[in-house]
């Protein structure tokens, strides 16, 4: 049995290599048949020979052919470069951003995750409890409504009721201006517990509210969904019923019941981190979070082929390596998957 | 009983968004001696800063962040263009203008204490001149060698005669950089900076820059002991930091309906100042049909600039009938003198005159690029699209490229009518005119325009030294710009400042520099 478990990790484990090279190999692609290339964006209007065009080409390595641009960062890639910046400044190490900008997304993404999976458990379980009322038409609407929320929009209406109407909350970044915090983790909320930083703290908290409700509401609405509909497949079997003619409390018989439906939740758990930093995206650039998914998308502006390729495959790792966590807890969590 | 839980949950939730509000971070406390200004103040921009080095930056904001954390040996009085001592306490220039001697003040220090001395001034501009970046021929193109005489002497030779040699003095690459600036390698992220009023002391790039006071600076002391940079990837977010007082200034650049309306809110003071960056088509003089002058005069009579600042850009800018802005010397309005504003008459009778009509329709293609002039430029497309058809006698296709493409397109001349901005590098006639006209030096505009006339005219004007006699020459070429319209000029932004209205003491002159240094927010 341990064995068998083992093998299945190592299986699951290999199985992100291609789709890592499928996704960079897409990128690439896609990267190289648009016109332009960083360099021309970096020179814009600056009147320049050809000649200095062609060193700065070379500088960048765009002169070589493309197939050994492709092998070149592929191999740098396996050895866990993911080369230098191309525009913007040139020269730097993308790891170094990588660095710098992965953590806040995180930060983002946790919450985010946190706020969706506790919003889509009570509202599921509301709903299941309360099946076939105007309290289940209610939930089940706002599940519909939530999935459907245009994050922008969504997050751009929170900043002006929180915000500019209340007062009650920052709309962007992550950190009050002129607070010195000490980094170690990168996640400032995590940050300013370790040190102490109360102040820090406080202001770290109060910026990340706003773009993880923005993301943990839109995400919640399939939760509340898939939830509701096990807890009522749960709740109509043998063993609740058993358990209230033992005269179990309520409460306690909605928990055993939310213990049997969760498994599936954590498949969608795997399945909703992907599109959580797909949605971080858009929430990053709603209140200007200076994360992984601003990050790319001022790098595609540039052109800066690199840091596109690193940002993207860095971004396929994590969340081939969360789903293959997930994979692991459902497996163990459900004797019925086979290894 | 499952009330209760929500009940809980709820509460749980309250209580904990109560504790993070209930203390506030990064308020601004007043200084307990002499007045009560704020210790810091927080400015926010859209743009971005490329390099931290003056041997590469070569965009307008990043010179703005030089300007503060260095200066050069003479510098523009604030908000005029009048020329004054800076690092240099005065100096003297040949009878020809080739050589220019410049004295040091004595005691001057970078930030860090280390000392400045004529000798780091002759190193800082080598180092330009070998590294060789963007801005670089600023240099090249003009000096031929700079020599320390003793410790606060700085001699310049230079390759010809430059009547406008103090106003390339006043940009940075000819600032002292402190000796940690490698002497031959760009350094996008060195914070060691110059001489100015004041020093980096925190950088994390596209998203906040800190500069506190330099104690060592030799003039006055900034007014406001921190100035917070924090960058932007959109207006709309910079608006709402600022209505939400997360930032004390709204700078470069919100959008002009963000202007209207923040005015018309009366609680921000708006403060308008004149720019010197221009909007205009290029034409391509090398193929159809824009290699037929008399299609290029008729798109040019067509352009209404009155209708496009109201209408476009919410009249925030001023419309402009020359390349050379409003307000300098040698400026005519050409282009209005020549075909007046939305001339459709001529513009028929033009076409008419080349084949084209309401049978046979002229067909082009208008391409502009989607966010590196902002969000209105599709606006703009539009607008000259629905001026263009107005004729009846052309039909206008818009196409867009993003700014890496847009750019490959240009110099190609894959475009035959497309939209471009230009910011000045030095504010003289001839950085509006020369890199335009003059054949050698277009190439980047991808018009194909080339006039020997032209070449020689502004060639002349660069080597004199009389302003007058320069005057006339640019007023020469400005009437054959009108005349052979490679390029059609459009409109001269003005620059906002939008700002808390405790905020005091924005100056921002004619060189578009916003010097941080005067700024104060009464406590």
């Amino acid at each position: 049995m341990a064995r068998g478990i083992g093998q299945y990790i190592v299986i699951r484990g290999l199985m992100i290599i291609p789709t890592i090279l499928i996704l960079y190999t897409i990128v690439f692609i896609f990267l190289r048949i648009l016109p332009g290339n960083p360099v021309l964006a970096v020179v814009g209007t600056k009147n320049i020979s050809p000649e200095q065009l062609q060193h700065l080409m070379e500088m960048a390595g765009l002169d070589k052919p493309l197939y050994v641009q492709y092998f070149d960062y592929l191999w740098k890639m396996v050895h866990g470069d993911f080369g230098v910046t191309l525009a913007f400044p040139m020269g730097k190490p993308v790891v170094e951003y990588l660095k710098l900008r992965f953590p806040a997304t995180l930060e983002l993404t946790l919450f985010g995750f946190s706020i969706s999976v506790l919003l889509g458990l009570l509202t599921g379980t509301i709903a299941a409890a309360k099946k076939s009322t105007k309290i289940d038409t209610g939930m089940r609407l706002y599940s519909i409504i939530a999935y459907t929320l245009f994050i922008p929009w969504f997050g751009m209406m929170l900043q002006y009721v929180f915000g500019i109407h209340f007062h009650l909350l920052p709309t962007s970044g992550r950190i009050d201006p002129g607070i010195e915090l000490q980094r170690i983790t990168g996640l400032y909320v995590l940050d300013s517990l370790l040190t102490g930083n109360w102040e820090a703290f406080s202001s770290a908290v109060r910026h990340v509210i706003l773009p993880a409700t923005t993301l943990g509401i839109v995400l919640s609405g399939a939760y509340t969904r898939l939830v509701r509909n096990n807890m009522v497949d749960v709740l109509s079997q043998d063993f609740i019923r058993s358990y209230y003619a033992r005269g179990v409390k309520d409460w306690k018989v909605m928990w055993y019941a939310l213990k049997n439906a969760f498994i599936p939740v954590v498949t969608l758990m795997g399945l909703q981190f992907a599109i959580l930093l797909g949605g971080a995206v858009l929430t990053e650039t709603t209140f200007n979070w200076p994360g992984m998914g601003t990050f790319i998308v001022d790098r595609i502006d540039y052109r800066d082929y690199n840091a596109i390729q690193g940002a993207v495959v860095f971004f396929a790792f994590f969340v081939g390596l969360i789903s293959l966590i997930v994979d692991i807890v459902y497996a163990l969590l459900d004797p019925r998957v086979k290894y | 009983m499952k009330n209760k839980v929500l009940s809980l949950t709820l509460l749980t939730i309250f209580v904990f968004s109560v504790a993070a509000s209930g203390c506030i971070g990064g308020e601004e406390t007043t200084t307990q001696t002499g007045p009560q200004y704020a210790e810091q103040i927080v400015i926010g921009v859209t743009d971005k800063v490329t390099d931290l080095d003056p041997s590469n930056a070569y965009d307008f904001y990043t010179w703005e962040v030089l300007n503060n954390v260095m200066e050069g040996l003479v510098k523009y009085k604030p908000g005029t263009l009048e020329i004054e001592p800076a690092l240099a306490e005065k100096w003297e220039v040949n009878e020809d203008s080739t050589v220019w001697t410049f004295y040091l003040r004595k005691d001057l220090k970078f930030a860090d204490g280390t000392p400045l001395k004529a000798q780091d001034v002759v190193r800082s501009i080598e180092r330009i001149m070998t590294i060789q970046g963007d801005p670089a021929w600023l240099v090249t193109d003009f000096v031929d060698k700079v020599e320390a005489k003793d410790d606060y002497t700085v001699v310049f030779y230079l390759n010809q005669p430059t009547a406008y040699f103090l106003a390339l003095l006043t940009t940075p690459p000819y600032f002292p950089v402190h000796p940690n600036y490698s002497p031959n390698e760009i350094q996008s992220d060195q914070t060691a900076g110059g001489a100015g009023p004041y020093k980096i002391t925190k950088w994390v790039r596209d998203e906040e820059l800190v500069l506190e006071a330099n104690p060592n600076y030799y003039g006055e002391p900034p007014k406001t002991g921190k100035i917070i940079i924090k960058f932007y990837r959109d207006a709309s977010t910079m608006r709402l930091a600022l209505q939400n007082g997360e930032i004390d200034i709204a700078w470069r650049t919100l959008r002009p309906t963000d202007i209207e309306s923040l005015k018309s809110e009366g609680k921000y003071s708006v403060i308008e100042v004149p720019g010197g960056f221009i909007r205009y088509i290029c034409l391509n003089t090398k193929s159809e049909p824009t290699n037929n002058v008399k299609v290029r005069q008729a798109l040019a009579a067509v352009i209404d600039r009155q209708e496009i600042s109201n209408k476009v850009f919410k009249g925030t800018v001023e419309p402009l009938y020359s390349l050379v802005p409003n307000g300098m010397w040698s400026h005519i309005d050409v282009f209005k003198n020549k075909y007046g504003d939305g001339n459709i008459d001529l513009a028929k009778q033009l076409l008419k005159e080349t084949g084209y009509d309401e049978n046979n329709p002229l067909k082009i293609q208008l391409w502009y690029t989607p966010t590196h002039y902002g969000d209105t430029e599709a606006d703009l497309a539009q607008v000259l699209k629905e001026q263009l058809e107005e004729t009846g006698v052309i039909q206008v296709e818009i196409k867009s490229a993003e700014w890496g493409t847009y750019v490959d397109y240009a110099r190609n001349g894959q475009m035959q009518f497309y939209l471009l901005g230009w910011y000045p590098d030095y504010l003289d006639p001839d950085d509006y005119t020369t890199p335009f006209l003059k054949s050698t030096a277009n190439s980047w505009a991808g018009t194909g325009y080339a006039n020997p006339t032209v070449d020689d005219l502004l060639t002349k004007a660069q080597s004199l030294t009389d302003q007058d006699e320069r005057t006339k020459l640019y007023e020469q070429v400005q009437e054959i710009l009108a005349e052979e319209a490679p390029y059609i000029p459009l409109i001269q932004g003005k620059l906002f400042v939008v700002t808390d209205p405790n905020v005091k003491g924005v100056t921002i002159g004619p060189d578009m520099i916003f010097k941080y240094s005067t700024i104060y927010k009464e406590g």
